[in-house]
């Protein structure tokens, strides 16, 4: 604390001034729009969202106490269920892929060379529109039946793709849409790669190691607390994957693409039942926060940590 | 070190809970995202013209409407709307024109919020939304809405059972089918007769679909062909829900079956667009009737006109296919839409006072010429007759070829329960389970006559 301040706290007789130049009401102050907006926005819609979800409520009557049984219902409503394998199902193929792809461009961009800024702002462009209706219309235009991608493959000779008409096929067009959405990683990725000291690479040199064994040895090892953030992260976000599947697919067909976010929409709005789709969000968060608990849990296993060697 | 990792796990739990809360707002999310996307197209309420103002004083007074429908409908209810803003410089009217399903999500969210436009737009689904209607009885009885030019026939299919007058009929329409004469020449088939059978509209698509590699039907309103219009087929006063809309109408599941097979069996054969390719027509502009890759589409009678000039060829009107050559035809003619007067506003009589202009003027209505459905203000619909252009007049003779179906004495009910939406969902679902084989037809209609049953 600076001398100045000190001072003035002491010239300040009156207990309003002691109390608004203290350290932790000037604390307070700075952060209260976040508090007022997490209490605001955060935690009072949580709140209302657990009583309702012990209620019937379908917005327009008023909402009648009815215990447990939305979420007993859930669990042998057939459709949810299959929200819940095709929700799973798309995680387990999306996020590995795209932070796969988010790892390979940030090792190409390491390259000392003038253009590596210019690249990174390209390949982040995806992910600052990527989430937006407008990308999401352009993907449904691209893997239309006479759409782009159609027509390019039977330019080549290719049988085309009946994308959106088919169960196995429908969920493709929006996997390979989350994995283009690589940016924020990539970025996260590539300040990880910087961190890694250039010496451990030059003893590896000397020993003889190949690329391949560098990667394996130094890289990963030393990039694997980054490479657990981005995970979490991922697996966050995927969880709640929406957008992209209202609009491209409306989770057809036969539910192929009705991913959880989805059906809780369908079903609070749509359907007009708000108790019930309160509920499922109640559940989304039990499940996230398990898989998110899982991941930390066997993170000691995988993430190798300067400190503790 | 240990103080950092629970502070990790600590910080990335916060992440977790703000997330998820994100995940459990997801409708509201959606609402404003849907909101914003509306105000782009919404807003600029236009300048009223320095109009020598009405006589008396008047506080400027602002109301919000809003409706759904196609472009078509949006550029003439928007002149319409600056039409009354310049005679009545005093009201200024904010417009929300949307699509179908987005229309109603924001009516759901907005009814929770006692935000309700004040002159909104609804179907035969009023009942839902019926502690959100300013019935308009004081209004017609005091004379600010006149309703002389129109007949209590007309007042009566806007309103409910015990003669609340919900809102004003925008127009009456009916549901058929519209298809292209010269397509069906170059295949070979016949074309359909006001008797023909569902068994015929099968043939005919398979047959189209052979001759012609194109789909021999576009996307169908499965629910009403097959549902609702489907079980009033069966018999004279038979309909899927009960009169008093707190019941099935019907008791035997097998009557919702065959519609489901039909419909499968035709995707098999690629006569039908399967579920990816309905999806591609986000309205009726873009049917494949219009882009040449179909031969019949399903449609309200007032979306002919429309579909007709995306096409621009010449298309025809005929009724649904029947269950029997000579059973009942299941389409009656209905109100297509009606306007309401929302409890929310504080102007209701400002907004009857623009509904009646909306639905009475000869004017407005030259400008809307009958997008809506036909109107049913006399005056109204004779001076559209005036000038009716021959897609106009199929449109018109339709609606007189389906008033003169029989209807065995049977008044059709007006309006559906509550549960319609999510009845209509499953519908859906599990039509969908038919298609991709993982039910058959008497299992799904089954499933779906429950999950009714089980909404009373």
């Amino acid at each position: 604390m600076s001398r100045a301040k000190t001072d003035r706290i002491e010239s300040g007789r009156s207990p309003w001034n002691r109390f608004i130049y203290n350290d932790n009401t000037v604390g307070y102050i700075f952060a209260s729009p976040f508090i007022i907006g997490f209490l605001a926005f955060t935690i009072i819609p949580m709140l209302s969202s657990l009583y309702y979800s012990c209620t019937n409520f379908d917005l327009i009557n008023e909402e009648k106490w009815i215990g447990f049984a939305n979420y007993i219902n859930l669990f042998k409503d057939e459709r949810f269920l299959n929200s819940l394998k095709v929700t799973f199902q798309y995680v387990a193929l999306s996020v590995p892929l795209k932070l796969a792809f988010a790892l390979f461009i940030a090792f190409l961009l390491t390259r000392p060379s003038k253009m590596v800024s210019f690249y990174r702002s390209l390949y982040y462009l995806p992910s600052l529109i990527g989430g937006s209706v407008a990308v999401a219309l352009v993907w449904k235009e691209l893997f239309a039946r006479n759409g782009l991608i159609n027509t390019n493959l039977s330019k080549l000779g290719i049988d085309t793709v009946n994308w959106f008409g088919n169960m196995s096929t429908a969920k493709w067009p929006i996997i390979i849409m989350t994995a283009w959405q690589f940016g924020s990683s990539m970025l996260i990725f590539a300040a990880g790669l910087k961190e890694i000291p250039t010496s451990y690479y030059e003893a590896a040199e000397i020993d003889g190691a190949n690329g391949w064994q560098k990667f394996w040895k130094i890289t990963m090892p030393c990039l694997s607390p980054v490479i657990l953030f981005n995970l979490i992260m991922q697996l966050i976000s995927s969880f709640m994957v929406f957008t992209q599947a209202f609009v491209i697919t409306g989770g057809g067909p036969n539910d192929a693409t009705m991913y959880y976010a989805l059906y809780l929409y369908k079903q609070g709005i749509q359907s007009r039942n708000m108790g019930y789709a309160s509920a499922m969000s109640w559940v989304m968060l039990v499940v996230m926060g398990t898989v998110t608990a899982i991941v930390f849990k066997t993170s000691k296993q995988w993430v190798f940590n300067e400190a503790d060697s | 070190m240990k103080m950092k990792q629970i502070l990790a796990v600590v910080l990335s739990a916060a992440m977790v809970f703000g997330l998820a809360a994100c995940g459990s707002n997801t409708t509201a999310e959606t609402t404003t995202s849907t909101e914003t996307a509306s105000v782009d197209t919404t807003a600029e309420p236009t300048e009223a013209p320095e109009a020598e103002a009405a006589e008396e004083e008047h506080e400027p007074i602002t109301l919000r409407m809003a409706w759904w429908g196609s472009q078509t409908r949006h550029d003439r209810t928007v002149a319409v709307i600056e039409l009354y803003e310049s005679l009545h410089p005093y009201v200024t009217i904010e417009y929300e024109p949307m699509d179908f399903d987005g229309y109603f999500n924001k009516l759901a969210t907005l009814v929770a919020s006692n935000d309700v436009w004040d002159i909104f737009q609804l179907g035969s689904n009023f009942p839902t939304y019926q502690s959100k209607i300013y019935t308009l009885n004081d209004f017609i009885a005091d004379g600010t809405i006149d309703v002389s030019g129109t007949n209590d026939a007309f007042l009566r299919i806007a309103a409910d059972e015990k003669g609340n007058q919900v809102g004003l009929c925008s127009g009456v329409n009916t549901y058929g089918i519209a298809y292209d004469p010269e397509l069906f020449k170059q295949a070979g088939v016949a074309e359909p007769t006001e008797n023909w059978t569902w068994d015929d509209f099968k043939n005919a698509c398979l047959t189209i679909h052979e001759k012609l590699g194109i789909y021999g039907s576009s996307k169908f309103d499965d629910w009403q062909a097959g549902a609702s219009m489907g079980i009033n087929q069966e018999g004279f006063g038979i309909g899927f829900f009960n009169k008093t809309n707190d019941g099935m109408g019907f008791d035997d599941p097998k009557m919702l079956a065959d519609y489901m097979q039909m419909r499968a069996d035709l995707v098999d054969a690629g006569a039908f667009p399967d579920p990816g390719a309905c999806n591609e027509i986000a309205d009726i502009e873009q049917d494949f009737v219009v882009t040449g890759e179909a031969a019949m589409t399903w449609v309200a009678s007032n979306q002919f006109v429309a579909l007709s000039e995306a096409a621009g060829r010449e298309l025809k009107l005929i009724n649904p296919p029947r269950k029997k050559a000579d059973g009942p035809a299941g389409v009656s003619i209905q109100s297509s839409q009606m306007l309401c007067v929302s409890q929310d506003s504080k102007y209701p009589e400002e907004a009857a006072k623009f509904i009646e202009f909306f639905q009475s003027s000869v004017d407005a209505n030259k400008i809307l010429l009958a997008e809506r459905g036909i109107p049913t203000f006399t005056a109204v619909r004779e001076a559209l007759a005036a000038e009716l252009t021959d897609t106009e007049k199929a449109v018109y003779d339709y609606v007189d070829l389906v008033g003169s179906f029989d209807t065995g004495g049977e008044t059709v009910n007006p309006s559906s329960p509550e549960c319609v939406d999510a009845v209509k969902e499953q519908y859906k679902y599990y039509l969908d389970k038919v298609i991709y084989k993982e039910m058959t037809a008497e299992e799904a209609a089954q499933a779906v006559y429950d999950f009714a049953a089980s909404q009373f």
